[in-house]
């Protein structure tokens, strides 16, 4: 079924394929960012239970790029279990809302403690995204914080809005770019050299996810 | 030559005033080149440092007289030396005993040492001297007389015009006179020099001394039981001394799995008396009766054994020789699919050869013991920031033991190993089978994922054998309800585990409880990883992935259901989900009933998933519920992983936690914290995450092998250097300064050899450094020289006194100086400085002694 299927659909080359994860606190917005990336829509969506993936392909630094991004349930409950899908990311976002400060504190408490424990590559990128920032009047986190957290944790650091669009390219690329110019991580992501599940998987659910961006 | 022929020789006379004549011409030009040069020059042209001195260079030149080929070398010094520097380690012995700095040495060049008769040593001597004085150097030269082993010499330097400066050195290799054994006697043979007749002996003759002692710690005899008690006894000190073979580390972490040779055999200690001046020979029996402790300096040298710098395969038996055979076995073990290949295939292989020779049952029947043995491990885990990268398993787990063990059994081959972990893996089949607790495992509640998947396989199985184990419990007490008896008030509400504070229902006034609910399922590395694929593989299709997650939602909501049966799923959803109620109430918190409020947007949407699981879940408590973990299940599933384990997925493993733990185990050492020992063991665990990394990646078996075999090499040099940093500590425990030093000396010594080749260097280079011991420290080093028993001093005659804790020095050497006070005009030419304030240096005598050992070097002044 692989082989012959894939040739049919024109597997689209590329020359990377990275992971990326979003994690955070339930009612932060990954699932709403990650709608905004490949679907460029907003509607409410029932809490993440497990997890969920999308794959977009992209052009960035002048390479094909092939994002597997993965969509992690922020509930406290399924915590633990979220941790199967850490495994093997090049880049993760950990996402707070700006307008919620114990998404933001929860972050350095628990969040960033979970990537020591379960993140299996040693120089994944890290980024730090304030979400929401279209309710600037119910601010509970300045940009500032933001900024220090992100220098003290070393990580890459933006503000979004997953509903207006404002930045959500814009922090996808960035993480996309820094993953570029680490070599290590590149090692693991190139198409030619590792098998890889996505190369050989089933090309419906390639095509659904480049079809509806 | 002159051996066989001597009349030929004197036949020869009859040549030899043209030949000398050629021969000191030629001396003459060559001396001159290496004065015009000077010593910078010399060394670009190729002069050699001589070895194990910094400072001294030599060049060499060949000469022929007729058939005689001498060979002429020059020493000389990078840097000159300052005055009174003669005993400093790197001096020549020429120097030290002539008290001279550069120097010329000729000598016939054969292959049997040097035998010259006295007519050529002389004629020889004079010639270079005839050269020397011709090309106005002040140059000393030497000429060796006699056979090698006296080490004779003798020799001559111009010291300008008027003064001529002559030596020679001769040795009695046994029975030393007794008054030379002594320093009073040897006084009067240096003052017999100069001192013509012996009327004039009592004359007072201001004498500069100084002197060096050596000694050394006696051997120590560790396993010597029987010849030896005595000595043993003195050495432990009143410990007890019935236990028949003691060896220097049993303390140390290692010696649970071998005993390592101490590779200190000792101590050299050296005490310096400085110069003094003594009138009278009664004063030197003084100087011989002082105590060690007066000595203006001491110097501590380790005796180190050679097996430090020997990497002959075999010569190093510790952690890194086993891994190495580990590594072996590594490499052979994708030539069977199945662990029982190995142990089978013995058909046409000569079963004596030693890669396949398994120990008998006896030995795997007590290893085995000592595996299964009941008592927990204090599981001492050093947690290690590389520990993650390694992803070995503690080394006093279970299958930490077995991978030490292995090491240890027999000779580590594939086929060995292969034996024990099929007894290994059948020892808990039985544990499991009669839910006996394993051992060497905590139970915790979570599966530690930075270690090797066997080791959380075999905490998986611990786990689901406690978990048997309660439920054969419960069903032996009978299927009765504990849960529900505490809510016996409410017949309905079930597995309440209390009231959760100011939240009432929504639809009546009553409290909310919080049910009991069920653990999250427990996960091995390998459980999540399929849960991944199993996600991959989904894709998007919502609803198919997260089953797990579901399920957990699933028997909550049922736990809560049963916990409050008049509860709706907003109630459900403001105690699990609090971000998504949206509360209407005042902002004082306190609000009245019923509270107001709304779920949130997405909770609310048509065809939430929550509120369709929901209303799926029955009410029920967890102890009714079925469990999210089935320990049957899941313990029979650890048990088929182990039974059908690859052989490469095995040694995989079991290379990466037996590294780990060997470190571990040599990590647990003390060593006094030396800073460069601790950043070398660092080191190696950041070395060791890189390399047993890429074991995980499974790259190619032949490729990492050498990747590993490398590394075992760079174990074995921590090993032995951390080895030695334990016994220096040890036997230097109350000098911890010293210990350091001494430490980094030979540190630094050994560091050029840490190349990461499999190819060893061979250690030419001797190590001879000593370190200046503090006067702080003398008590602690003169505690390495334990008196000794009367067993002992009765064996031993001492004749020579200058004793430490009654021992006799090795060697005592000693230098006697006299200076004469020379008029302006007598002393005109320029001459090299022996003058001091228009002293002039007339006789010095070097003696270099033991009580059947004795060498003595003269240099004598004199104006003719
Ligand atoms: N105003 C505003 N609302 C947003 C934005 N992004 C998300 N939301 C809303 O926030 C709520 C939570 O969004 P989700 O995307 O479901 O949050 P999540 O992080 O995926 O939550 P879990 O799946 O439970 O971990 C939804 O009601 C979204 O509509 C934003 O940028 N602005
Ligand atoms: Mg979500």
């Amino acid at each position: 079924m692989d082989s012959s299927s894939s040739s049919l659909s024109q597997q689209p080359e590329f020359d990377y394929l990275f992971k990326l994860l979003l994690i955070g606190d339930s009612g932060v917005g990954k699932s709403s960012l990650l709608l905004r990336f490949t679907a460029d829509s907003f509607e409410d969506l029932s809490p993440t239970i497990g997890v969920d993936f999308k794959v977009k392909m992209v052009n960035i630094g002048g390479k094909k790029l092939k994002l597997a991004i993965w969509d992690t349930a922020g509930q406290e409950r399924f915590r633990t279990l979220t941790s199967s899908y850490y495994r093997g990311a090049q880049g993760i976002v950990m996402v707070y809302d700006v307008t919620r400060r114990e998404t933001f504190t929860n972050l350095s408490d628990i969040w960033a403690k979970e990537i020591d424990l379960y993140s299996t590559n040693q120089d994944c990128i890290k980024m730090l995204v304030g979400n929401k920032v279209d309710k600037e009047s119910e601010r509970a986190v300045t940009k500032k914080e933001g900024i220090e957290f992100a220098r003290e944790y070393g990580c890459l650091f933006l503000e979004c809005s997953a509903k207006t669009k404002v930045n959500v390219e814009q922090c996808f690329e960035e993480l996309v770019l820094k993953i570029l110019d680490t070599p290590s991580l590149l090692a693991d992501a190139s198409s030619g050299t590792k098998k890889n599940i996505f190369k050989q998987k089933q090309p419906e659910a390639d095509g659904a996810a480049s079809s509806c961006c | 030559m002159f051996d066989f022929c001597p009349q030929l020789e004197r036949f020869d006379d009859f040549t030899i005033a043209s030949s000398w004549e050629r021969f000191i011409s030629e001396i003459e030009a060559i001396c001159r080149q290496w004065l015009a040069d000077g010593p910078k020059i010399l060394m670009q042209k190729g002069a050699e440092s001589v070895p194990s001195f910094e400072n001294l260079y030599m060049i060499k030149r060949e000469l022929k007289r007729g058939k005689r080929v001498y060979s002429m070398e020059y020493h000389f010094m990078k840097s000159a030396k300052g005055k009174n520097t003669y005993w400093e380690d790197d001096t020549h012995t020429m120097q030290l005993s002539f008290g001279v700095d550069e120097f010329l040495m000729i000598a016939p060049l054969s292959a049997s040492g040097v035998v010259l008769d006295d007519p050529e040593s002389t004629k020889l001597l004079s010639s270079v001297a005839i050269a020397l004085s011709n090309c106005g150097s002040n140059w000393p030269a030497f000429v060796p007389v006699h056979d090698p082993s006296r080490k004779a010499y003798i020799g001559i330097q111009n010291l300008g015009t008027v003064f001529t400066r002559r030596f020679e050195a001769d040795r009695i290799g046994s029975q030393v006179p007794i008054r030379l054994m002594h320093l009073e006697g040897l006084h009067e043979l240096f003052l017999s020099k100069f001192v013509l007749s012996s009327t004039d002996f009592p004359a007072r003759v201001k004498v500069h001394f100084s002197m060096k002692l050596t000694y050394r710690t006696p051997e120590y005899d560790y396993d010597n039981e029987t010849l030896d008690s005595e000595a043993t006894e003195s050495l432990v000190e009143n410990e007890v001394v019935n236990h028949p073979k003691k060896q220097w580390d049993d303390d140390c972490p290692w010696a649970e799995w071998y005993s390592a040779e101490d590779p200190v055999k000792g101590f050299e200690l050296t005490a310096i008396w400085g110069e003094k001046t003594f009138e009278e020979t009664l004063e030197m029996a003084e100087v011989e009766n002082a105590s060690s402790f007066d000595a203006d300096s001491w110097f501590l040298y380790p005796v180190v054994s050679q097996y430090m710098v020997d990497d002959s395969i075999g010569k190093f038996v510790g952690f890194a020789s086993q891994l190495h055979l580990l590594v072996n076995a590594y490499e052979s073990s994708a030539e069977a699919q199945f662990l029982e290949d190995f142990v089978a295939d013995t058909s046409g292989q000569d079963n004596s050869k030693s890669t396949t020779t398994v120990p008998p049952p006896s030995v795997i029947d007590r290893v085995m013991k000592d595996l299964f043995k009941a008592g927990n491990s204090n599981f001492m885990e050093s947690e290690n920031k590389y520990s993650r990268a390694m992803r070995g398993a503690p080394a006093d787990s279970l299958f930490g033991q077995f991978c030490l063990h292995a090491l240890w059994f027999g000779n580590c081959n594939i086929r060995a190993i292969a034996v024990l972990w099929i007894d290994f893996v059948r020892e808990i089949r039985w544990c499991w089978e009669e839910s006996e607790r394993l051992p060497r495992m905590r139970i915790s509640s979570s599966i530690d994922l930075s270690s090797c998947l066997i080791h959380q396989k075999l905490q998986m199985l611990a786990i689901c054998i406690e978990r048997k184990k309660s439920l054969n419990r419960e069903k032996s007490v009978g299927h009765k309800d504990e849960t529900s008896n505490a809510a016996a008030a409410n017949k309905t509400r079930k597995g309440s585990a209390g009231v959760v504070p100011k939240m009432m229902l929504l639809n009546t006034f009553q409290e909310m409880h919080a049910p009991y609910t069920q653990d999250a399922p427990l996960m091995t590395e390998d459980m999540h990883e399929e849960r991944l694929h199993a996600a991959e593989a989904f894709g998007n299709a919502i609803g198919l992935s997260g089953q797990l997650e579901r399920d957990i939602l699933s028997s909550d909501m049922s736990a809560f259901k049963a916990a409050n049966p008049d509860a709706v799923f907003e109630d459900f959803i403001r105690w699990h989900s609090p971000g998504d109620w949206v509360s209407e109430d005042n902002a004082d918190g306190n609000s009245g009933w019923p509270p107001k409020g709304k779920l949130s947007q997405r909770m609310s949407e048509h065809g939430n998933v929550w509120r369709k699981i929901w209303n799926d879940a029955p009410p029920l408590p967890v102890s009714e519920q079925k469990s999210l973990l089935d320990p049957v299940r899941e313990g029979e599933k650890v048990l088929h992983y182990l039974e059908t384990l690859r052989p490469q997925q095995l040694l995989e493993q079991m290379v990466c936690t037996a590294f780990k733990s060997s470190a571990d185990i040599l990590n647990k050492t003390t060593y006094g914290a030396f800073k460069l020992m601790k950043t070398k063991m660092d080191q190696l665990y950041a070395t060791m995450a890189s390399t047993l990394k890429s074991l995980q990646g499974k790259s190619d078996i032949s490729d990492l092998a050498g990747d590993l075999k490398r590394l075992c090499q760079v174990f074995e040099h921590i090993e032995k250097l951390l080895i030695l940093a334990a016994s220096i500590h040890r036997k230097l425990i109350d000098a911890p300064r010293l210990a350091q030093a001494i430490f980094a000396d030979y540190f630094n010594y050994y560091l050029p050899k840490m190349g990461t080749t499999l190819e060893s260097i061979c250690y030419e280079k001797e190590f001879t450094t000593k370190q200046k011991v503090g006067m702080h420290e003398r008590d602690a080093v003169s505690n390495l020289f334990p008196p000794p028993t009367a067993n002992q001093s009765w064996r031993k005659v001492l004749s020579m006194g200058n004793l430490l804790n009654g021992h006799e020095p090795t060697q005592r050497e000693i230098i006697f100086s006299v200076q004469e006070r020379v008029s302006n005009g007598h002393y005109s030419s320029p001459t090299p400085l022996y003058a001091d304030n228009e002293q002039i240096q007339t006789h010095r005598m070097y003696i270099c002694g033991t009580s059947n050992d004795l060498w003595v070097a003269l240099s004598v002044t004199s104006w003719d």
